[in-house]
């Protein structure tokens, strides 16, 4: 069994006006000008590089990092890339208030550890770039810099089962497909 | 209680008596659509340790993306997916030059009323507009169907858009679509089954429907889906030849949301820079001045699109310093455009055609913008960068709007050229 809870750096996605962002979509997570990339450990170094303010993103993380945006991240194009970058830099978690659908599907089925936050957006005061961050993905509680505890949702029957086999291909094994 | 579109056809596919929302079911597609991602999901496909995919009957694959190859390393990628398709012995393998793959699927007979369409491609459920449940998914999951032939899916809640009313002239689909994404929002339809209904949508064309479930995506829907009736019937009448079994919801259904649109007032729409949802009428953005202006893509590549460009701009020219970028969505729609006489009055107006395929609306190739540049486009995206340089600027509008623009150099509304 993974571990269920994981701890981290926290990166608070935030806009030029210093507000949580909202609606961060796929070409600002990994532009069209790296489409033809197909190496997954390439990808990593292209993380937000097109996202206003977060270009040198992808320089500044740390393996095991967790990332916290507004509603509707991930929206737009199919991409996995833009899950695949996040991955190939060992982001440990993305936290948002909501998720476009194609990309929750991408991350779960890749592994990629993600947690809806509702409500995100009117707290995201309390959090800050450097916090240390620990989320239970079991239970959904999200616990900053030891001491206050918040709620998010806990990952779906189907999204620990993956998570916990690796991905998609793993956990297809693991049922003997 | 009766059942939606989603509920019913995910029952049906999953062999169950009756499905919820929120359910999750293990369900086989029909059909599997890639497009040049083909060589990084063939690549994932590998990595399982399976040798052949599960039925090569399902496999549609449509090289659109960056076609002809802008340089070697897409050049690869297509021998890659070249190889792949003759090597798996799948037969729907659709190379260079016949167009985009949501207009490519349908005409060539892989989209029936009741289909379950999965297909890596964010505007997968533009095939709704068929009657079928179809939905975009990531490259590990194609790879995943590839392997297994399966997939899991959780059952969506349903939205029903109810539209009334006769469309005024040069008021399109186009921005009626862009109409209901800016009241909804780009999440609004998150992870939603959006049906279309009224008598709007009836007396649409099949292309015009299309432009519906296309931009279903803009507002986060899972797929969007227009009832089948005569018009679908007989488009899809010598391209689909075995029998279906159509799929409609039944009058009880149980939906999150019913919404009523109006289009008997409509005015053509703009979305403006850098959201889909940053939609206002033409007359709030008439005058920007233009660089470019794009007809085509899957969202508005069609003959009838074509059609109405060439209806504002047949025996004028577009003003100078504009460039006019035209692409027929498929060689099909080429081939009428031309017997049309469509191309010969949009390329004596000054427009540069090219060739059938998504040309620059992703920003590879074939029209990228410089800094400070403005394109109008038909496309469905506007995102920042997302045709070239950062600091450019894209509005979204109907094949009319980005006529009578191309016309004028600048925004303009199409009712008054």
């Amino acid at each position: 069994m993974k571990e269920t809870t994981v701890k981290g750096r926290l990166w608070i996605l935030t806009n030029p006006a210093g507000k949580l962002y909202d609606d961060i979509d796929t070409d600002m997570i990994f532009h069209n000008r790296y489409l033809h990339i197909t190496d997954v450990a390439e990808m990593g170094q292209y993380a937000l590089d097109n996202l206003v303010g977060w270009k040198n993103f992808a320089r500044k993380a740390q393996a095991g990092d967790v990332i916290m945006a507004g509603p509707n991240f991930g929206s737009g194009s199919s991409r996995q890339q833009a899950v695949d970058c996040f991955r190939a830099l060992g982001i440990n978690a993305v936290i948002a208030e909501s998720f476009g659908a194609i990309y929750k599907r991408n991350a779960i089925n890749s592994g990629l550890p993600i947690v809806t936050m509702p409500g995100l957006s009117k707290i995201a005061g309390e959090f800050a770039t450097g916090d240390e961050l620990a989320v239970d993905f079991a239970t959904g509680e999200v616990v900053l810099n030891g001491e206050k505890r918040f709620q998010a949702e806990p990952f779906s029957g189907v999204q620990m089962d993956i998570y916990q086999a690796g991905d998609l291909f793993a956990y297809g094994e693991s049922l003997g497909a | 209680m009766g059942e939606t579109f989603a509920e019913k056809l995910l029952a049906r596919k999953a062999g169950l008596a009756g499905v919820v929302p929120g359910q999750i079911v293990v369900v086989q597609p029909d059909k599997l659509l890639t497009h040049d991602n083909t060589a990084a999901i063939s690549k994932k496909f590998y990595q399982i340790g399976v040798e052949r995919v599960a039925n090569p009957r399902i496999n549609v694959i449509v090289l659109d993306h960056v076609t002809p190859a802008a340089d070697e390393k897409y050049a690869t990628n297509h021998q890659v997916i070249r190889q792949f398709a003759a090597e798996q012995g799948i037969e729907a393998f659709y190379d260079v030059g016949e167009g985009i793959c949501h207009q490519v699927l349908p005409e060539k007979g892989h989209a029936w009323p009741g289909a379950l369409i999965v297909g890596s491609d964010s505007h997968t459920p533009t095939h709704g507009a068929f009657g079928a449940f179809a939905a975009g998914i990531g490259r590990t999951e194609a790879a995943a169907v590839m392997a297994t032939g399966n997939i899991w899916l959780r059952v969506p809640h349903s939205f029903r858009i109810v539209i009334r009313g006769a469309m005024p002239p040069r008021v399109t689909p186009k921005d009626l679509a862009l109409h209901i994404i800016g009241d909804l929002r780009a999440d609004g339809a998150d992870y939603r089954s959006v049906e279309f209904a009224g008598e709007t949508v009836r007396d649409m064309s099949v292309a015009g429907r299309m432009v519906l479930t296309n931009m279903v995506a803009e507002m986060g829907g899972k797929n969007g889906v227009i009832e089948p009736d005569d018009k679908t019937r007989a488009w899809l009448q010598g391209r689909v030849t075995h029998e279906y079994e159509e799929i409609h919801a039944d009058p009880d259904a149980s939906y999150e949301r019913v919404i009523e649109y109006n289009v008997s007032g409509l005015a053509p729409q703009v979305a403006k820079p850098h959201t889909v949802d940053n939609v206002v009428p033409v007359t709030e953005t008439a005058g920007i001045p233009i660089d470019q202006a794009l007809i085509g893509t899957c969202t508005n590549g069609r003959v009838e699109d074509l059609a109405a460009a060439a209806e504002i701009l047949r025996g004028r020219h577009i003003a100078p310093g504009v460039r006019l970028l035209v692409l027929p969505a498929s060689r099909e729609v080429l081939l009428q455009a031309v017997e049309q006489g469509l191309v010969s009055d949009l390329v004596a107006a000054g427009a540069t055609l090219l060739n059938p395929g998504c040309g620059p609306c992703l920003g590879a190739h074939q029209g990228c913008m410089a800094p400070g540049e403005t394109t109008i486009s038909t496309a469905n995206r506007n995102f920042k960068g997302r045709m070239g340089a950062k600091e450019a600027f894209i509005y979204l509008a109907s094949p009319a709007t980005v006529a009578a623009s191309a016309l004028t150099g600048a925004i303009t509304d199409p009712r008054e050229v």
